[in-house]
C-alpha cells in the first residue's frame, strides 16, 4: 500500500514526535508514504476569519495529493483531518464552490480531484492494515500495562463527514492499544476536549481543560494516555506543567502518541520514535516495558 | 410592533441576519427548541461561559450585529459536539464560524493568533513557526538533528491566488 502524507503544520514545526514514529511504524507494517511536493497549512485556523479561503487551502492539499498520482492520503492531524474533510464535503454538495475553488487552483497550476481518500493514523492501522496484522508483526507485545486513550473530537465528529470512528463511544484507539497486549480503562472524561482550540483565544482556559483531564487520569493511576493528534499532544505532553499550574495539581502523567506505543512493541528504539522529545515523563512507562 | 432588547437597546436587523444565513448556505434558520443538548455537552461552557442555545436564540431574533461585535463567539473550543447532537441539524458551531467570518469583515476586535496564523501562512504556507525543542534532559533539537527531511515551502504563486481567496467576496 502507498500513499500520500499531509503533515499539516503543527506536526512540521513542532510535534516531530509523530513525524518521526509515523515515518518508523508505517513501513514495518507495509504502508509506503510519499511527502506532498509542497507542505502548506489545511486551513483549519482560517476556518475563523474566512471559510472560502480556509477552503481553498484545504482543496489545495488535496490537489498537491493529486500530483502524486495517489489516490489515498494520510492525514496525521485530528485538526487537518476535520479540515480537509469538510471542505471536501462542502465541496461536494455546493457547485459553485467547487467551481470558484478549481478557477483559483488552476491560477497555481494545480486540479482539484474529489476522489482521494482521506485517512487518519487511527482508521489506517485498524481497518485498512487491520488488527490481525499488526498482532502478528508485534515483537515485544505488553504485560501489565493499563492505558488510557484520548481519540480526539474532531476525528470522530462529526458524523456527516464521515468520521474514523463513532462520535459518542470511540473504541478503535482502545482496540489497537489492546492489540499490543496492553489494557485500557474506561473513564468518564474520556470524551472531554484538550482545549488546544482554545490557545488562540483563552489560554487559561485551554490549559484548564487539559489539566483537568490529566488530573482525572492520574486518580485512575494509568500507566500513561495515549492519542493520536498533535494538538491533544501539545496540550497533554509540551504544556503539561503549565495545564497543572492551571488546575493547581502536580502532573505527571506520561503521554505518547499511539504510533510511538506501536513502535515501542514493534522494537523500534525510543530514539529513533521521538521518545526523547516528549515532555512528560516517559521514562516512568519505559521501565515497565519487557525488556 | 418590533423586538426590543430593553438592557442595549438593541434592535433585530433583518441584514446582517441574511448575511449569516448565507453563509450557512442556508435559506432559513432552522428551528432550534432549546432543548439545550449544545449547551449541556458544550466544551466553553462551564470554563468561559458559552450557552451556544442561546446564540441560536439571538441569531434567530434577529440580534446578529451585537453577537458579531461580542467576544463570545470566541470562546468556542472546535470539539463540533453540538453539532452531532443538535436533533434540528442546526449546528450552533457553524452558526458561530459565520458570526466570526462577519466579525473579521466588520474588522471587529478578533483574537491577535487568528490573524497571525494568517499572515503566516500568506509568508511561507504554514500557519506556525518552526521550533527547536529542549528535551527533558535538557538537550536541544530541530528538524536537522533530528533528521528530519527539509520542509519545502510553497511556489510564489501560492501567496497570489490564497491572498486573491482571502479577498474574494464571500457570500
Amino acid at each position: 500500500m502507498k500513499m500520500a502524507v499531509f503533515w499539516g503544520c503543527r506536526i512540521l514545526t513542532s510535534q516531530y514526535a509523530y513525524e518521526m514514529s509515523v515515518r518508523q511504524v508505517f513501513p514495518k507494517l507495509g504502508v509506503e508514504l510519499v511527502d506532498l511536493r509542497e507542505a502548506t497549512c489545511c486551513g483549519g485556523p482560517v476556518k475563523s476569519i474566512n471559510a472560502f479561503a480556509a477552503d481553498y487551502l484545504a482543496a489545495r492539499a488535496l490537489a498537491l495529493a493529486n500530483l502524486t498520482g495517489l489516490t489515498d492520503l494520510l492525514v496525521p492531524c485530528n485538526r487537518c483531518h476535520f479540515t480537509i474533510s469538510e471542505a471536501k464535503h462542502r465541496m461536494e454538495i455546493n457547485e459553485r464552490l467547487r467551481l470558484r475553488i478549481g478557477e483559483l487552483l488552476k491560477e497555481d497550476g494545480l486540479e482539484y480531484d474529489p476522489n482521494i481518500n482521506i485517512w487518519h493514523v487511527i482508521d489506517l492501522l485498524h481497518d485498512a492494515v487491520g488488527l490481525e496484522k499488526i498482532k502478528e508483526t508485534v515483537k515485544k507485545p505488553f504485560k501489565g500495562l493499563e492505558l488510557a486513550s484520548h481519540t480526539g473530537c474532531q476525528i470522530i465528529r462529526y458524523s456527516d463527514l464521515g468520521r474514523v470512528d463513532d462520535a459518542e463511544n470511540p473504541r478503535k484507539l482502545d482496540e489497537l492499544i489492546n492489540v499490543l497486549g496492553a489494557e485500557t480503562v474506561d473513564y468518564s472524561e474520556k470524551l472531554d476536549c484538550c482545549g488546544a482550540v482554545l490557545t488562540y483565544s483563552h489560554q487559561d482556559a485551554a490549559l484548564s481543560l487539559a489539566g483537568s483531564k490529566i488530573k482525572a487520569l492520574q486518580g485512575l493511576n494509568v500507566d500513561a494516555l495515549v492519542v493520536c493528534c498533535p494538538a491533544c499532544q501539545m496540550m497533554f505532553d509540551s504544556e503539561q506543567k503549565d495545564a497543572g499550574t492551571a488546575v493547581g495539581a502536580k502532573l505527571d502523567l506520561p503521554v505518547l502518541y499511539y504510533t510511538q506505543l506501536l513502535g515501542l512493541a514493534l522494537d523500534i528504539e525510543a530514539e529513533k520514535l521521538g521518545l526523547h522529545l516528549n515532555q512528560s515523563l516517559v521514562d516512568k512507562l519505559l521501565t515497565k516495558l519487557p525488556a | 410592533m418590533s423586538l426590543i432588547d430593553l438592557m442595549s437597546m438593541a434592535k433585530p436587523e433583518k441584514e446582517s441576519m441574511r448575511k449569516v444565513l448565507a453563509k450557512l448556505g442556508r435559506s432559513e434558520f432552522i428551528d432550534c427548541f432549546q432543548c439545550l443538548k449544545c449547551t449541556s455537552g458544550c466544551t466553553a461552557l462551564k470554563l468561559l461561559e458559552l450557552k451556544p442555545h442561546e446564540i441560536m436564540k439571538l441569531v434567530r431574533l434577529g440580534f446578529v450585529n451585537e453577537l458579531a461585535a461580542s467576544e463570545i463567539i470566541w470562546t468556542c473550543a472546535t470539539c463540533l459536539k453540538c453539532v452531532q447532537r443538535c436533533p434540528q441539524k442546526g449546528s450552533p458551531y457553524h452558526v458561530i464560524m459565520a458570526l466570526r467570518n462577519l466579525a473579521v469583515e466588520r474588522e471587529a476586535k478578533v483574537p491577535e493568533a487568528y490573524l497571525k496564523a494568517v499572515s503566516q501562512i500568506l509568508e511561507n504556507g504554514l500557519s506556525q513557526t518552526i521550533q527547536k525543542i529542549t528535551t527533558r534532559k535538557m538537550e536541544t533539537f530541530d528538524r536537522t538533528s533530528l533528521k528530519l527531511p527539509k520542509i519545502s515551502a510553497p511556489k510564489e504563486s501560492f501567496q497570489t491566488v490564497f491572498l486573491k481567496a482571502l479577498e474574494e467576496k464571500q457570500e
